[in-house]
């Protein structure tokens, strides 16, 4: 998501560079002959500079390269586990008859909880 | 949401899951095999809207909704044939849920059978085969049928771990440890299952004799170390550690062995760890644990986060004594 600034600085860059790119059309419109004059060059210049700034600033947050850092996160994240997870769920394996009397039981239990 | 995760969710999330099957059938009641395609118009068929399926069959067949169940599998019947092999898995495990008594179970059994008998390779079916086998508690024919599944598909690093829990339900720990280092071959780096190849060895330690505990705790050790090494502030690995260390110093307090002097062993073995590091370890894990107890927030898991602060509360009372 990229932050107001950043956006602020992208806008900034593209318009500068869009009017230098007028300039330089107009130039060599009327002097066929002489060389870019040096405020042109230095508005180019300046415009790529602020862009690319403003691309920097606004790109989203780094993922973590490390694996250990990378791996904390995807465990503490709600309901998580990350990706070997599956190993210990094995879904394939599921033994749903359990499965089915721990709701039952859990929703008998919901019931005397609200009774009581 | 991943289809695994389904499995540990709660109750009330099942719940409110398959309260939403009607709904998504309606919704989707023209998505089929029968639709004729027209761009930019009608959506393209994505496999999100068949594991969606899938799910919804999981959370209906939990929460005992055997109907919205059954258009669910019913769905997938039509979208994907009565014989492919995943659709198959889940036919049989609608069956299972359903059955009333044993009989209905050794049927369904008997179907599994027939199945195998004309396709042996048709995984999901002996997998359901498999779990319905332990579940009507006969362990022996579960661990034989699964062996003899890892003979076709020895990388199948889920049907590994699930031999390896099957040999733990019959306290062989030898066997038990060999297929979870058979999924680290795989999976080197999965944090959880170094993990869970500690507790096992912890577990051995403590059921074994006397003249391999040392060595099967500092086994234990070793692999909790490597698990908190994969991933930062595990809660599951520290602990471990924390138990193992303490078991390890509490057998062994006076070893006067210094860093240096390590035995060397020819065998190929690691060496038993010297007291110092563990203590070392110990004072880590003692540290961590308490760091994580005391930063974890509400989205952590509550029971995880008591049980650790249990433990520290244990050795604290213990050192005061």
């Amino acid at each position: 998501m990229a932050s107001s600034s950043s956006k602020a600085l992208i806008a900034l860059g593209t318009i500068l560079l869009a009017h230098a790119c007028y300039s330089a059309y107009e130039h060599s419109a009327l002097h066929l002959a002489a060389g870019l004059p040096l405020d042109i060059s230095i508005e180019t210049v300046l415009s790529v500079v602020f862009i690319c700034v403003g691309l920097v600033l606004g790109a989203e947050e780094l993922k973590p390269i490390s694996w250990r850092v990378w791996a904390g996160r995807a465990e503490r994240e709600s309901g998580g586990g990350g990706p070997f997870q599956g190993l210990e769920d094995r879904l394939g394996f599921v033994d749903i008859r359990v499965k089915r009397k721990d709701f039952a039981d859990w929703v008998r239990d919901q019931g005397s909880d609200n009774k009581g | 949401m991943s289809l695994s995760s389904l499995l540990r969710q709660s109750n009330a999330e099942a719940l409110s899951l398959s309260q939403q099957t009607a709904q998504y059938l309606r919704k989707h009641a023209s998505t089929g095999i029968s639709t004729i395609h027209i761009p930019f118009l009608s959506y393209p068929e994505s496999t999100d809207v068949w594991l969606m399926y899938e799910k919804l069959l999981l959370s209906c067949l939990r929460t005992g909704d055997d109907k919205a169940a059954f258009n669910c599998l019913e769905k997938l019947i039509d979208r994907f044939g009565a014989t492919n092999e995943r659709v198959m898995g889940l036919r049989g495990l609608y069956q299972e849920a359903v059955a009333k008594d044993d009989a209905a179970l050794e049927r369904v059994l008997q179907e599994y059978d027939e199945v195998l008998a004309e396709d042996t390779v048709n995984t999901p079916v002996a997998k359901r085969r498999i779990a319905l086998l332990r579940s009507l508690s006969r362990t022996t024919e579960a661990i034989d049928a699964l062996t003899e599944l890892l003979e076709s598909s020895p990388t199948d690093i889920e049907a590994w771990t699930e031999l390896s829990d099957l040999y733990l339900s019959q306290n062989l720990f030898p066997q038990a440890v060999f297929c979870l280092e058979e999924v680290l071959l795989v999976a080197p780096n999965a944090w959880n299952i170094h993990a869970q190849l500690g507790e096992v060895l912890y577990i051995s330690a403590m059921n074994g004799n006397e003249s391999s505990e040392g060595r099967s705790l500092a086994e234990a050790a070793r692999r909790f170390c490597r698990s908190v090494e994969l991933c930062d502030d595990y809660l599951r690995g520290y602990y471990g550690l924390k138990l193992t260390s303490d078991r390890m110093l509490s057998t062994n307090p006076n070893d006067t062995r210094s860093t240096g002097q390590v035995a060397t062993v020819d065998n190929g073995e690691l060496p038993v760890l010297p007291t110092a590091v563990v203590r070392r370890l110990n004072e880590q894990a003692t540290f961590k644990l308490a760091e994580i107890t005391r930063t974890s927030n509400s989205s952590c898991n509550v029971a995880d986060i008591n049980a650790a602060k249990d433990l520290l509360n244990r050795s604290t009372q213990r050192k005061q004594r």
